[in-house]
């Protein structure tokens, strides 16, 4: 059987050690560029995945200053029940948010943040231990907290955690909670100390009288109206809010805040793949120029010049695509390995990746492998599609 | 007369360098008829190998026509030329040129199977061919653990796999100790007893004097014709 892929395999095996370089050198361009593949979108991905993971896909505020240090929302309980009786809502989670200081036990560094939610809609946290917060508060006000200052405090379900709210730069008298749940909060970093309680025990750690203010409505759109029709009937009720779905918000983040990782990794892959390139058209002009004779001798005995051409074009689609294959795991493992410096930047939400795998990352490498062997294999094609027969027998014959 | 298989007719051929062109053909005309036996010889640098590319279609000529079994072959597209090589001629190379990766047997095939035959025809060609140059039992061997002589018989092995009606041979015992050289010398005298035009391009006086045709070459130009 000499059909033209195994006489170009035989062609790449019978100087292994520059098959080993081409391959070798491939896997590590290639490494580099499925990474930079993962990286150019990955953070667009995992924002998604958060934001769908905590439950809504509408958020509404008083302005399109960043969440909770814009102006808060007023009436909130009238715009709470106003929102949910529209028909393409399904339900709304009023949240509030304070600072507090953790009163015991807190050591030097005490700082919580405490989210005031409404317990009778489903939350956006995952409980992952105990119980989820009553839907009234009684004497003894109830939170949840997230598994950081579980372990911190070495809290657990059934435990007291004493709080002091720091509300309008002022300390508030210290509150006792008592803790029902652990859970997991979609966006606290891996440093985070979050607690969940009641609006009520938001209110209360402050010291304040029980105000209709709140920073943040999240919604939860019905189906099958989505998200994009229950945001424009909360702007035809309410235009003078601020709302938006949750892909506008990846959209938005996607245009700007993580553009530049898009940026990085379109120069990054475009280096790596051009070095590939280099490499790759190096090694093949190499090897076509050590074996002209040969070539020659192979038009004068009747190949064609497209099958000695198609020689080439093969040798190069093994030497990339074995590199290319090699590559997987290697970026796969370059992957985990970047993902986690970057990931402990400090204040990134932990279920937050930079590097994320998606078929499409996939089906682009295999593209960009198949143009890079191809463009890598012209001038080499090129050599031999050009290749006087008789000059060159003669040159081999003198030399 | 029966037609040729190949003719050159006021052939020129010119390379063009550096220095200036330099002309290795001079209005050569010749005939090469079915089931012939022709020498070329002349000292270095006269043509005789340039004649044999322009006779074997891998080379075009300047000036002048070459016509393989009376088509006009400097018209022909490159690929049209290809399958004329592959079907029509068999080439020896003094260098022998066989692919080093490729055992005894594949270099046989690599032709057959370029030209289409068959898989079970192939397996058969090649069988015959190697039995006939004496190496079936290295079919198995690549080149490199095969000597000199067993390569040039392995290349004439493969000029001979599509069954082509001319033979060129370029100092087909320049590479090889006069016992070996006489080995291969033998076997182009059975070839052409079998029925094979051969043409052979040499130095040495005892292969040229086995051809039964002899020219001699000086300054791209046929000197001396002989019968022998």
């Amino acid at each position: 059987m000499l059909r033209p892929l195994r006489f170009a395999w035989l062609s790449v095996v019978r100087q292994p050690a520059r098959a080993g370089l081409g391959i070798l050198g491939v896997a590590a361009v290639g490494a580099l560029m499925f990474d930079m593949l993962l990286l150019s979108r990955g953070l667009v991905l995992s924002f998604g995945d958060l934001l769908d993971r905590s439950g809504f896909d509408v958020r509404v505020l008083a302005s399109d200053a960043p969440p909770f240090t814009g102006p808060r929302l007023a009436s909130a309980g009238a715009l709470v029940d106003g929102l949910s009786a529209l028909p393409e809502i399904e339900s709304v989670l009023q949240l509030r948010v304070r600072e507090a200081e953790i009163a015991v036990g807190g050591g030097g560094d005490g700082a919580v943040e405490f989210v005031g939610a409404d317990p009778r809609v489903r939350s956006m946290w995952t409980l992952v231990e105990g119980e989820d917060l009553p839907d009234e508060d009684g004497a003894d006000p109830v939170v949840v907290v997230n598994r950081n200052l579980a372990r911190r405090l070495r809290l657990a379900p059934g435990d007291g955690l004493t709080l002091g709210g720091r509300c309008g730069g002022a300390a508030a008298p210290p509150v006792r909670f008592r803790v029902a749940g652990i859970a997991d909060f979609p966006f606290d970093a891996v440093t985070s100390r979050t607690v969940a309680g009641t609006l009520a025990a938001a209110d209360r750690l402050c010291g304040e009288a029980p105000r209709d203010e709140s920073e943040m409505l999240l919604v939860r759109s019905r189906s099958p109206a989505g998200a994009f029709a229950a945001a424009a009937a909360i702007r035809r009720a309410h235009s003078e809010l601020y709302v938006v779905t949750n892909d506008e918000l990846i959209e938005r983040f996607s245009r700007v805040e993580f553009s530049y990782f898009r940026q990085i990794s379109t120069v990054l892959a475009t280096v790596t793949l051009f070095f590939g390139f280099l490499l790759i058209a190096v090694l093949l002009t190499v090897s076509v120029n050590g074996r002209l004779g040969e070539i020659a001798a192979l038009r004068a005995v009747g190949l064609s010049r497209s099958r000695v051409i198609a020689g080439v074009l093969w040798e190069s689609v093994i030497l990339v695509g074995a590199g290319g294959l090699l590559a997987l795991p290697l970026g796969a493992a370059l992957s985990v390995w970047l993902d986690g410096i970057l990931r402990s930047l400090p204040g990134l939400p932990a279920g937050l990746h930079f590097f994320v795998f998606e078929p499409r990352a996939l089906v682009v490498y295999a593209l960009l492998l198949v143009v890079t062997s191809m463009a890598a294999a012209a001038y080499p094609m090129r050599i031999v599609a050009v290749l006087p027969i008789a000059a060159t027998l003669r040159r081999e014959v003198i030399s | 007369m029966n037609a040729p298989i190949v003719e050159a007719r006021g052939v020129s051929r010119v390379f063009p360098m550096p220095a200036g062109p330099v002309t290795a053909l001079r209005d050569v005309t010749i005939r090469i008829e079915p089931g012939e036996y022709l020498g070329v010889v002349g000292p270095s640098g006269c043509g005789k190998s340039t004649l044999l590319h322009v006779l074997g279609v891998v080379d075009v000529p300047t000036a002048g026509d070459v016509l393989f079994q009376g088509r006009r072959v400097g018209t022909l597209p490159d690929a049209e030329r290809s399958r004329l090589r592959l079907r029509e001629i068999g080439f020896v190379f003094q260098r022998f040129f066989l692919l080093p990766m490729l055992t005894a047997w594949e270099n046989v095939e690599l032709p057959q199977a370029e030209a289409g035959a068959g898989r079970a025809e192939r397996r058969a060609r090649t069988e015959e061919l190697l039995a006939y140059v004496g190496l079936s039992a290295r079919a198995g061997h690549r080149p490199s653990e095969l000597s000199g002589g067993e390569m040039q018989r392995v290349a004439i092995a493969r000029a001979l796999a599509n069954r082509p009606r001319l033979l060129l041979a370029d100092e087909p015992t320049g590479e090889l100790d006069g016992a070996t050289g006489e080995q291969i010398v033998g076997l182009l005298d059975r070839l052409h007893a079998d029925g094979t035009a051969v043409v052979v391009v040499t130095h040495d006086p005892a292969v040229a004097s086995r051809a039964h045709r002899l020219i001699r070459m000086r300054d791209g130009r046929i000197e001396e014709e002989s019968r022998q």
